[in-house]
């Protein structure tokens, strides 16, 4: 995913989606585009509890 | 009179890039290779289409700044880009439709064109590549 610098490509900050046929190298090296973080999804973090046997009752 | 003019103001993108305020000229070609397919059973000449080979030919400002012309071009040259042109500004339609050459090839790069007094401009072609017309947005 790519995001827009130049205004010359469209808003500045917005996603970048290439069309067919363009040549994304050449937007990334003159500046125009770049590598974007936006959109990645962390993933969830699950909360691991030690595995505890139930406490016995009994007496 | 003519009911209908076009005072040429194109919208001019190049490789997602919009050039359209350096560009002074834009010439779109559609050019399809003719074939031969005359015989003996006709007295004339006749002709099929071919391979299509599409040309668009561009003049622009010369300017070596960020984002300006050299920048959007020196990557480009001797590699396939999509090229876009439409009559005016505004939404793809019917009577402003957009014509694209998606994987044409820019063979050369004129790096200087310099004459005294005078602001440099160059001249590009972009040939091959698929046409289509789009005028839905």
């Amino acid at each position: 995913m790519y995001e827009i610098i130049s205004p010359r490509v469209g808003i500045p900050g917005a996603i970048f989606e290439p069309r067919p046929g363009v040549n994304v190298e050449a937007l990334l090296s003159g500046g125009f585009i770049k590598q974007s973080t936006k959109g990645t999804v962390k993933s969830a973090k699950n909360k691991t509890e030690p595995d505890t046997e139930p406490e016995s009752t009994e007496d | 009179m003519p009911t209908s003019t076009y005072l040429p103001s194109p919208i001019v993108v190049v490789n997602s890039i919009d050039l359209s305020d350096q560009c002074t000229a834009a010439n779109l070609t559609l050019n399809y290779e003719s074939q031969e397919n005359s015989s003996f059973a006709s007295p004339n000449r006749s002709y099929v289409a071919g391979m299509g080979n599409h040309e668009l030919t561009l003049t622009l400002y010369m300017s070596y700044a960020a984002s300006e012309t050299y920048a959007t071009l020196k990557a480009l040259v001797g590699t396939q880009t999509t090229v876009r042109v439409k009559p005016v500004t505004g939404n793809e339609s019917a009577t402003n439709p957009d014509f694209v050459l998606t994987g044409c090839y820019l063979e050369a790069l004129p790096v200087m064109n310099a004459s005294l007094g005078e602001l440099s401009t160059i001249d590009i072609t972009f040939t091959g590549g698929a046409y289509t017309e789009d005028v839905t947005v």
